[in-house]
């Protein structure tokens, strides 16, 4: 921890965190959506409910089965770096954004997708009309997905490797201070990342008031 | 002309809300749609305006396809009012404005047009309002200058006096005989018999998912006609 502070490692913890739920939005928010409207894949909603829990260690392992040197993305060079964090938490993220995003973009579809086409929109001015008339609700699924983000080890661990200056992050530089016994510096880290956990937490139930207006 | 042939309709797979009902509103008439509640009425002017398909039966509207090719161009000539006025966030101008802004319309045309639509439906004096923030009977009000601003050929109204003061009713009623008289085709599912009296050239009940048309309102609910 001598080589790098507190600072830099929370920087990195946020933009690694950030970059993750950015991924899971291009992936997480169209299929919410398209649950949402209804049909066949309505249906997945309550198998990605039952996985917002999953352990992120699960997830770790599994992605370093996938990018270690023998696995079949091992070619792709990721493993100990940001970016297999980012994806690793992009993928535990999925099912709770999936789940969070669903329930807003279902009730908006419910009211403001069916006015939108009453009204004349074609398919992507509904979807727009959507998105826009549930942003605060999706904002608060984002916000949700990123506090999971910040706050998960497993992952950041397994495929990031805790790598001072390269991939330490938060959570992992906590667990590094406690196994040495620098249960100051441990404490500090941690205050941390509980400020940027209630700050996502502050922002959720904001933006969920907003949403209710 | 809209035709709504023979259809049905369910929203679960399992229970029939509309069982062969069928609809046809012509250009310049208003058609009342009376029935008890739950009945099917607001189903079929959903279904007749091509919000939903139906599983069996066929839509149409001034010949074209609502789910054809020509699907948007159908739809675009209809527009249908919910019972419960729903409001965009934004203010009342923003809402009323919604419908020419999905139409291409320029800003400034769109507000000109939302402006000339609220003066028809008495509600210029609250176009800086938030929509989210009016009353029932406001919303509803704000809800047909919206549609008006459409400029549709078809209008469907779902109970829009549900939620007016006397006063607001009887302007709905002068409005809607109004867009009869210049050529728009309106139908009004409503409880209120007194006003529908007034305003009715022909009477649709819908029962238990059928419909049957009636002469009048008093024929209505003495049995077929």
């Amino acid at each position: 921890m001598a080589a790098e502070g507190v600072a830099e490692v929370a920087a990195r913890s946020l933009a690694v965190s950030a970059a993750a739920v950015a991924l899971a939005s291009t992936w997480s928010l169209p299929l919410a959506y398209r649950m949402a409207r209804g049909g066949r894949l309505a249906g997945l909603a309550p198998a990605f409910e039952s996985l917002t829990g999953v352990p992120t260690v699960l997830v770790g392992l599994a992605l370093y089965l996938l990018l270690s040197r023998s696995g079949p993305l091992g070619f792709l060079g990721l493993l100990y770096t940001p970016a297999a964090i980012v994806v690793g938490e992009a993928v535990l993220v999925t099912p709770l954004y999936v789940a969070a995003a669903y329930r807003v973009l279902r009730s908006s579809w419910e009211e403001y997708g069916e006015l939108a086409l009453s009204l004349g929109a074609n398919d992507s001015q509904a979807m727009a009309t959507v998105l826009r008339q549930a942003s605060p609700g999706v904002v608060a699924a984002a916000v949700m997905a990123f506090s999971r983000a910040i706050g998960e080890l497993g992952v950041a661990f397994i495929v990031g490797g805790n790598i001072a200056g390269k991939t330490r992050t938060l959570t992992t530089s906590i667990a590094l201070a406690t196994s040495m016994g620098e249960y100051e510096l441990a404490l500090r880290l941690g205050s941390v990342l509980l400020a940027l956990s209630l700050a996502g937490g502050v922002s959720v139930h904001a933006l969920r008031r907003l949403w209710e207006r | 002309m809209i035709e709504a042939d023979r259809i049905w309709f369910s929203y679960d797979g399992r229970r029939w809300a509309l069982k062969g009902a069928s609809l046809r509103l012509r250009p310049g008439e208003v058609l009342a749609v009376i029935g008890p509640n739950g009945s099917g009425k607001t189903t079929l002017l959903k279904v007749s305006s091509g919000l939903y398909r139906p599983a069996r039966g066929r839509v149409s509207i001034d010949g074209l396809d609502p789910w054809g090719a020509q699907g948007l161009e159908a739809r675009r000539l209809v527009v249908y009012v919910h019972e419960k006025p729903i409001m965009l966030r934004g203010t009342v101008a923003y809402n009323i404005a919604y419908p020419l802004l999905l139409r291409g319309a320029s800003s400034g045309e769109a507000e000109e047009r939302a402006r000339e639509a609220a003066r028809l439906a008495g509600v210029d004096g609250i176009l800086n309002r938030q929509a989210r923030k009016l009353s029932a009977g406001q919303a509803q009000m704000v809800a047909v200058a919206r549609a008006l601003a459409a400029k549709p050929r078809y209008l469907l109204l779902d109970e829009p006096f549900a939620h007016l003061d006397p006063a607001r009713r009887a302007y709905l009623a002068r409005l809607i005989a109004r867009l009869a008289s210049e050529g728009v085709g309106v139908a009004v599912a409503s409880h209120d018999t007194l006003l529908l009296e007034s305003l009715a050239s022909r009477v649709l009940v819908v029962e238990d998912g059928a419909a049957r048309e009636a002469r009048s309102l008093r024929d209505a609910y003495s049995g077929p006609a």
